[in-house]
Formats: structure tokens, sequence, C-alpha cells
């Protein structure tokens, strides 16, 4: 899912001092199970922001925030309040805010949270990140641990001389992601082609931004 | 001769490091230059070291070679991708540098712009396939070279990992991507580094053992607590220890030039590195007590 944290709270305000009134729109997805935008946080943004003088016209949590039809379609029941709201506070990831400006070509959209990662979630509100989307996976030659992602420089071919005892240059609270994969290809008795196999450089062309991507079959016209 | 030559020839070679500044003021550094010219067989010039931005390493092999010494151009895989780096072989090629070190580098947050953006585009292993694909006269997506480059090079290896299998892995692959010569990260035990010998040997490279000088107990105590792959026995800590405060850099200096000159009589690797880190001055008397001079 897309990690999300709450801006700071005084960030937040200071972008929107000059609106005076809103409508919230959160996420039932990532961001609910982020804390950033469900249910009890619009509810609580709606509070804080009357406490501060703002006037809150309504809010919805949107099943997909990030789903652009789906999200303009179940905003028409609100035509109301929306009409009445100045701007639009997204309280979801940077993808579900501009799915809103895109649904409110006259509205101006801010967003009330910051996007940082497509994460796993590893207990209750607690995510690391294992994937960076480059677009052409190695994982089935690295023990399914991606060294893209787990390794701060991303090295493909092994671990750096800045691992110390088993951890990271960078950090201590990091495990190293060559030692890890390492254990792992062990582990799975696959050490011969850990060391045999060099990988190439990899070709970033594959993710060449903004990527887009088209999977249903075209309607003969 | 050439470094490659006196390498190639048996010669137990020596290299030294030399140290861009930061800033334009090369003064220090030049007379550091004609310290070391004459007496070692080549000096590596480091690329931003530590992720401190300086001189880059290319510069400075120039100024090098103008001083009469042979540079070892290190390259990090940090601040270019595959275009920048190629590009800078390619220069360095026609400036006359000869020996390149394709290392990985220090990860920015090491250094003095933490903010900078990491490129790592390419790593060490595959910096050394496109060393090689420049020699044979390709860049890396295959296109010809109008002239090709001519590069004896290299790569670090640390014998004193934890754990060393992975680092090992690592180490065959550089050979196979084309490393000629090893430079190892600073060694203390000597048994334990012929252990590392016994299974290098069975490639063919040329390995130079990383010297780094202790100065005091404290520094031997900092370097096993915080830098990795460097392990100081108790043994050398206590002799710097015993020998007080204003005798533990001239221990320090004794105790490299004994394992330098134990590593020559012994026949044990092809040459040394001495990485002097701020103390180039004293990498003459070094030599001379280890009887290389
Ligand atoms: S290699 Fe890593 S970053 Fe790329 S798709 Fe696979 S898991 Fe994601
Ligand atoms: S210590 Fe390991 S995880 Fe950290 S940068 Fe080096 S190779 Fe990557």
């Amino acid at each position: 899912m897309i990690i999300t944290k709450k801006r700071d709270f005084k960030e937040l305000m200071e972008n929107i001092k000059n609106c005076k009134s809103f409508f919230l729109i959160g996420c039932s997805e990532c961001a609910s199970l982020c804390g950033t935008g469900g249910e009890p946080e619009v509810k609580a943004m709606k509070e804080t922001l009357e406490a501060e003088g703002k006037i809150v016209t309504g809010g919805i949590v949107a099943k997909t925030g990030c789903q652009v039809l789906g999200t303009k379609t179940e905003l028409k029941k609100n035509r109301e309040e929306l009409d009445k709201a100045e701007c639009i506070l997204v309280m979801s990831c940077g993808a579900g805010t501009q799915a809103a400006v895109e649904i409110f070509e006259d509205k101006p959209v801010y967003p009330t949270n910051d996007s940082l990662f497509l994460g796993n979630m590893t207990r209750f509100q607690m995510f690391d990140e294992r994937c960076s989307l480059c677009g052409k996976c190695i994982l089935d030659k690295t023990g399914g641990i991606c060294p893209i992602t787990a390794c701060p420089k991303g090295l493909l071919n092994g671990p750096c001389g800045g691992c110390k005892d088993g951890h990271c240059e960078i950090s201590p609270d990091i495990k190293c992601a060559w030692v890890r994969i390492y254990e792992r290809m062990k582990r799975l008795d696959r050490l011969q082609e850990l060391c045999e196999v060099t990988l190439e450089a990899k070709d970033w062309s594959a993710s060449q931004k903004p990527r887009t991507l088209v999977t249903r079959e075209e309607k003969k016209k | 001769m050439s470094f490659r030559n006196i390498l190639n020839s048996g010669k137990f070679v020596v290299t030294a490091e030399v140290g861009p500044p930061k800033g334009t003021d090369v003064k220090e550094m030049i007379h550091h230059m004609e310290l070391l010219k004459g007496k070692v067989d080549a000096v590596n010039v480091t690329d931003n070291q530590s992720a401190v931005m300086r001189i880059c390493s290319m510069a400075v092999c120039k100024i090098a070679i103008e001083h009469g010494l042979e540079p070892i151009l290190q390259m990090t895989c940090r601040d270019r991708n595959r275009i920048g780096l190629q590009s800078d072989l390619l220069g360095a090629s026609i400036l006359g540098i000869k020996n390149v070190l394709c290392m990985t580098g220090d990860h920015v947050s090491a250094g003095d712009h933490k903010g900078a953006k990491p490129v790592y585009d390419v790593e060490s292993v595959q910096l050394l396939k496109m060393v090689d694909g420049l020699n044979n006269g390709k860049d890396m997506s295959g296109s010809d070279l109008k002239g090709t480059t001519d590069f004896f090079q290299g790569a670090v290896v640390t014998p004193e990992a934890n754990p060393i299998e992975p680092q090992l892995i690592k180490f065959e692959k550089k050979i196979r991507a084309g490393a000629k010569f090893f430079q190892t990260q600073a060694i203390y035990d000597i048994e334990k580094f012929k252990e590392f010998m016994k299974y290098a040997r069975k490639f063919p490279v040329k390995i130079l053992a990383g010297f780094v000088v202790l100065k005091s107990a404290g520094m031997a105590n900092f370097l096993n607590n915080n830098v990795p792959g460097i392990r100081v026995p108790q043994a050398l800590i206590d002799e710097l220890k015993a020998a007080g405060k204003e005798k533990a850099l001239d221990t320090g200096m004794d105790i490299t030039a004994r394992h330098i000159k134990q590593l020559k009589d012994e026949k044990i690797c092809d040459g040394v590195h001495i990485m002097a880190i701020g103390m180039e001055d004293k990498v003459p008397t070094i030599m001379e007590r280890a009887g290389l001079l």
C-alpha cells in the first residue's frame, strides 16, 4: 500500500491560510490503514479545523481515493456541500490528491499528508519499504529480497565494504540487504547461483516517468 | 616502469594515497606528492572520500603525473551515472591516466552533503565490466569507440569483513569482471591475512595489503568500534598503550613497518598500500623502517 504521514499541522495551516471553507476527502484503503485518512481522522480534522475558526462544509471517506471515476461518482451526493466549500482537503496520498485535482477543475486542492513509499504493514501502523517499483523485477535472482530497495545503494552484486557485523553502513538499525540475501540463498541451497550470476546494470528506462499502463482490451469502434 | 609492469614483474610494490583538498589551494598536497616521488610505485587519488566534497580525482591525477608520480584514479559509483563514468574514463585516458580503482563509494549520508541524491546507477562489479569494455573498444551500450582506453583496473576487498562469505562472492565477481589487482581495507592481523591470501592466491590477481598507521590505542579502539572491516588485535592495542602518549605514533609506525616487512620477506602478497590519512610525510620513514628504501 501507499504509506502516508500527516503533514505538520502548522505547515498545513500555513498552506491553507487564505481559505475559509473546506470539503474533506479521506480514503478507505491505504490512508485508513496508515491512520491518515480514514473515518476517525476525517472527523478529527473537521473538529481541529473548526477549532481554528475554519468552516467544514462536509466530507467523505472515498472507497478508493485514487480511482478518479469512482470517487467522482461517490461525490455526486455531496453536491451542495461541495458547492459551499472554497477548497478541497485531501487526506490520502499524492495520487488521491491529484484524483481530486482532476475532478475539481475550478477549486484549489490541498494535501494533508506526505506520501512516503510503497510499503508493507508489519504490525499495526508499522510500515516498511520493500519494493521501489523499478519496473523490471529481479526478485527471482536475489532470493526474493529486493536489493534495489533494501540496500541504500541499490547494489546488485553483493555487499559494499561498509557492511559492519551484518549491518548496513548507513545505520546499525538496518540489516545489510546483501547479508540477508546471502543467508536466504544459503537456506534455499542456491548459493552457487548467487556466486555465478553477475547482474547487469539495470535498464532504468523501465521506470521512466510518468509511467502509464493500459491492460484492458480496446473496444472496436 | 609503469605500475602495471612493476606489479607483473613480481617486484613488491608500494602504493600510497593522496587526498585532494577541499578548495583550490593545492600547495600542501603537492608537497606531499614531492615527498612520495621516486619512493612509491603509484599513488591512489581518492574520489570525494567519505562522501566529503573535494577536488575531483581526475584533476589531481593529472597533477600527480606532472609531478612525476603514477596515479591510480579512484572512481566511485556514488556521484555519476553510467554516462558520466564512461565519459570521465575516456577523459582520464587522454590525460595519460593508466590505472583505475573501481569502488562503490561511501554513501552520501557519511559525508558533508547529506541531502545529495546518491547515484549508484552502476556498482563496482559493473564498473569493472565497463572499464573492460572501454579497453576493448566498446561502451556500455555496445557502441564502438573511436580510439580505445588501456586501463589497468583494480578493485577493493575487505579480508576482515564480517560476515566474510558475501564479501568473497563479490571478490570473485570482481575478478570475473576484469579486476587485475586488489587493494585491501586496512589489515592488522597478519596471521588472519595469510589465511585470506591462501584463498586469494587461487586467482590470477595481484593483492596489495592495506595499511593505516595507528596513532594511539584510542585510535585503534575507534577503528574497531566504528570502521567496518577493520579489526586491530588486542596485542597491538596493548603495545601502543605500553609505548605511552609520546611514543604511540612512533610505535604505530613501527608496527606498520614490521608488518610490511613480514609480508615482503615471507612473500605473502604482492605489495602494500599505505593510507596515511594526513600523515603523508611519514610514509618515507615507514618505508625506510620496513627496509623498502
Ligand atoms: S526488483 Fe525490487 S523494486 Fe523492482 S519491482 Fe522487484 S521488488 Fe520492486
Ligand atoms: S552495507 Fe549492505 S545494505 Fe548497506 S549499503 Fe552496503 S551493501 Fe547496501
